[in-house]
């Protein structure tokens, strides 16, 4: 058991170290420089070369990158190139509001989508698990963006629920920002919400045709009671990864969403910095994306251990 | 981030998004509407008061309120400030805080005479030594500014005088009878004495709006300013937001978050949405963007001015007009010079693919086979270059169209690549235009051309200070473009601007927009 945690672990400090070097490879070869970003068209090669030297862009990479990694784990992630504030605040600003609109979807999206998965699970090949598979089909093969702008014609457009766009800032209250995080929300939660479903599907029919329920059934329990007690916890064991990586994906997924709604998160933060060529903000938020993706990944083995005994005893064998 | 004729720049998204969503917008209206586009804005008087609220694409980051600056906020300048001259509907100069201005007799020294009474924000009485002080500010290394290019060369700061509080005289280092249209760029906004350090927080101006608030690329605010020196304007205030994305624009106006969509083009089928909507309309600015391929004088085998010249003649800019702007727009004819501006030389070589042909085969170039570089950096960029590659066909060339990442295309793309699609706002004044974008040497030479015989005319033309002579000139210039120059100028467009049904009083042309008398109805 604690060998099995040990070597988890190590895997997840290893992954970081990685993704660290890789996330600083690849914002290093983006086509396009900061310093004449920054200056503009009309900058002379002097001043260029001057600003160069400023931000550190003539040292070796690796001495830079040593340089960024320590900083990093001491939480500074320097300032922006661009708007020469401190990099760490900024981004946690953004990131508060994309946590609101990351803890909405992930609201309705598990509980919406295991109720629908079971659903289908149970009515297998009749029209409610039909209807419930078609539909998040097409949630899953739909791009989010295409989802969020029907949403915005449907319900700000045609009608006028919810706000089309957030033309607050980033420093926004979370007051302010309340009226316009359901739609990208609801957007992300159609999107990711089909993965699990087809997930809690699965795994519910499985559960349903083991023998430990035909027993249950035999005996004679009332088919709620089969499901909730013997059925579910067995049925959401495999769930659990498929709803990590969904949760690891928003990071993402919520970019996208965000720039359609004009929402002041970490994810437009992203599109600006990439623009603008604002390499420690784009290191700082691939970083914390890489974070994202390995914690969740952990909680979800960890989680599977806890609900599953025999897990729990393979690390001795 | 140089300039203004680059809206788009700071708007850059996946590009994806913005054409599915434009797509979706038009499915979703259905086939059977096609709307016919409004060609102007809804007429009519505003009310007094209320709140006009524009989402505008920011800048960057590091946005200013320094007029000068390459990184200014460009809605709110004419909001906050006025220049020494502006140019008026007709294409002409007209007065703004100087109320005349004359040369000597060989036009080598400018005198203003200032407007008197006028205040700024804070109180202060404007003077000339704030005009002397702006010149200088933009002169200064720096401040950075790209109008610097432009009046370096002409202009001695320390030799600026000011003989009394309203009048500004100003010594050339050469003749140039054109000299206060060059003050009408927007980077020559006046800013008070002394304030190089604080202007790009504080935004003191003498425009018809006092600054509320300001964040960069954020949201902001500016309020009506009682005692401008023109009268009270129409609004209360102006509310600006800062919308990066195109397509997040026009759904803020669609559905009645904002009034006005700034430094947007409306793609066609985002237009006929807008136009359909209940809310909101299009209106025309006409021949708004001058949109160009460069062909970089410097690179194979555009150095050879036989290879430019057929190019030209090989396609047809009225095909490209038709192709690309579905007829919304002007034929070029390869003049950069827009057909509203005064100057402009109406006589053109007409399409002859024939004579390019033979052009191509002097050269040793027959068969010519080009990449053309575009992107979806603005919506017209590609139909352009495959309007051109269709049209260009007939004389033998052969055009591969070749689609570079939006948000690095003016770092990567333009002035590297030998040939490229790429567009300027119109509103500059002949000199201003000939002298920034292709005199040899200069900043924003994008086809690196340098001609002697050009700059001379050019030269000659400043110096000259009889009207109809100086007019040939130009006309001169326009001419040795058109046959040696390096750009291709297809056609110019109508700016399709989304705006809200509630808004009179919208007047736009060039760099100039009436913040004066813009308002709501129903306000």
């Amino acid at each position: 058991m604690l060998t099995f945690l040990a070597r988890r672990l190590a895997a997840a400090v290893g992954t970081l170290l990685l993704s660290s070097v890789l996330v600083f490879l690849a914002v290093q070869a983006l086509p396009g420089d900061v310093a004449t970003q920054i200056l503009g068209k009309d900058a002379t090669p002097d001043a260029v070369a001057a600003l160069r030297s400023t931000l550190g862009l003539d040292q070796p990479a690796w001495e830079r990158y040593l340089h960024w990694i320590g900083g990093a784990l001491h939480g500074d992630f320097g300032t922006s190139l661009v708007s020469g504030d401190a990099v760490g605040g900024d981004v946690a600003a953004h990131l508060g509001n994309s946590a609101l609109i990351a803890g909405v979807t992930v609201l309705f999206a598990v509980t919406g989508s295991i109720v629908l998965g079971v659903l289908a699970g149970l009515y297998r090949d009749r029209w409610p698990d039909h209807l419930v598979s078609t539909v998040s089909l097409v949630g899953m093969s739909v791009p989010e963006f295409v989802v969020a702008t029907v949403l915005v014609l449907c319900f700000s457009v045609a009608l006028p629920w919810f706000p089309a766009v957030v033309l607050y800032g980033p420093d926004a209250s979370a007051g302010q920002l309340l009226p316009a995080v359901w739609l990208p929300a609801l957007a992300l939660a159609i999107v990711m919400a089909a993965y699990i479903v087809r997930m809690t599907r699965t795994s519910v029919i499985d559960v349903m045709a083991s023998e430990y329920v035909t027993t249950a059934r035999l005996k004679g329990l009332p088919t709620w009671r089969v499901v909730t007690r013997h059925a579910l916890p067995s049925a959401l064991l495999p769930t659990l990864h498929v709803i990590a990586l969904n949760v690891a994906w928003l990071v993402g997924g919520v970019a996208v969403v965000e720039n359609v709604f004009n929402y002041p998160g970490v994810g437009k933060l992203m599109l600006s910095s990439v623009q603008n060529r604002d390499l420690p903000v784009i290191q700082a938020i691939a970083l914390i994306s890489a974070v994202v993706y390995v914690v969740c990944n952990l909680a979800a083995d960890l989680g599977a251990l806890a609900l599953n005994p025999k897990l729990r005893t393979r690390g001795r064998t | 981030m140089p300039d203004i004729h680059h809206p788009g720049r700071r708007s850059v998204l996946a590009a994806g998004a913005a054409v599915g969503a434009s797509w979706l917008l038009s499915g979703c209206t259905g086939a059977s509407a096609a709307p016919v586009l409004p060609t102007t804005a809804l007429r009519g008087a505003p009310d007094r008061g209320g709140v006009l609220r524009v989402a505008r694409p920011p800048a960057s980051e590091a946005e200013t309120l320094d007029p000068a600056s390459s990184l200014s906020a460009y809605e709110y300048l004419g909001a906050l400030y006025n220049r020494l001259v502006r140019v008026g509907p007709d294409g002409e100069l007209a007065p703004d805080l100087a109320e005349s201005w004359e040369p000597d007799a060989r036009a080598r020294t400018w005198t203003f005479r200032l407007r008197a009474g006028v205040t700024f924000h804070d109180g202060r009485p404007f003077t000339s030594a704030d005009a002397a002080y702006t010149l200088r500010h933009i002169l200064d290394k720096a401040t950075g500014s790209p109008q610097a290019g432009v009046l370096a060369p002409l202009l001695d700061p320390a030799a600026l005088r000011t003989p009394d509080a309203h009048t500004l005289v100003v010594p050339l280092k050469s003749p140039n009878a054109e000299f206060p249209s060059l003050l009408t760029h927007y980077n020559c906004y006046v800013v008070p004495d002394g304030s190089a350090r604080s202007i790009g927080r504080t935004g003191i101006g003498t425009g018809p709006f006092k600054l509320e608030s300001f964040a960069p690329a954020g949201p902001g605010r500016v309020t009506a300013h009682a005692d401008h020196f023109a009268g009270r304007p129409v609004l209360d205030a102006i509310d600006f937001y800062s919308v990066a994305d195109m397509s997040a624009r026009s759904n803020a106006l669609l559905a009645g978050q904002v009034h006005l969509l700034s430094q947007t083009n409306l793609d066609f089928a985002t237009a006929r949405v807008v136009a359909a909507s209940d809310r909101a309309t299009v209106a025309r600015v006409k021949d708004a963007q001058w949109y160009v391929l460069p062909m970089l004088t410097t690179e194979k085998p555009f150095t050879d001015v036989r290879v430019r010249q057929a190019m030209k003649l090989a396609y047809d800019p009225e095909h490209v007009v038709k192709v690309a702007l579905q007829g919304a727009g002007t034929a070029g004819w390869d003049n950069p010079v827009p057909p509203s501006d005064p100057a402009h030389l109406a006589g053109h070589p007409e399409h002859d693919p024939e004579k390019a042909r033979y052009l191509l085969r002097r050269a040793g170039h027959e068969g010519l086979a080009v990449d053309l570089y575009t992107s979806s950096y603005d919506p017209l960029f590609t139909p352009m270059a495959l309007a051109y590659q269709d049209s260009a066909r007939r004389a033998g060339i052969r055009v591969r169209v070749r689609t570079a990442a939006a948000d690095s295309y003016y770092t990567q793309i333009w002035m590297k690549k030998p040939l490229m699609a790429t567009y300027w706002f119109t509103g500059r004044p002949v000199d201003q235009l000939f002298t920034q974008i292709f005199r040899g040497g200069s900043s924003y030479n994008e086809t690196a051309w340098r001609d002697q015989d050009f700059d001379a005319v050019l030269d000659r033309a400043r110096a000259e200070t009889d009207d109809r002579r100086r007019a040939e000139l130009y006309g001169e210039a326009q001419t040795l473009v058109i046959e040696r120059g390096g750009a291709m100028t297809p056609m110019f467009a109508d700016r399709l601007v989304g705006i809200s049904r509630r808004v009179r009083g919208y007047a736009e042309h060039g760099f100039e927009f009436d913040y004066l008398g813009i308002g709501l109805k129903g306000a």
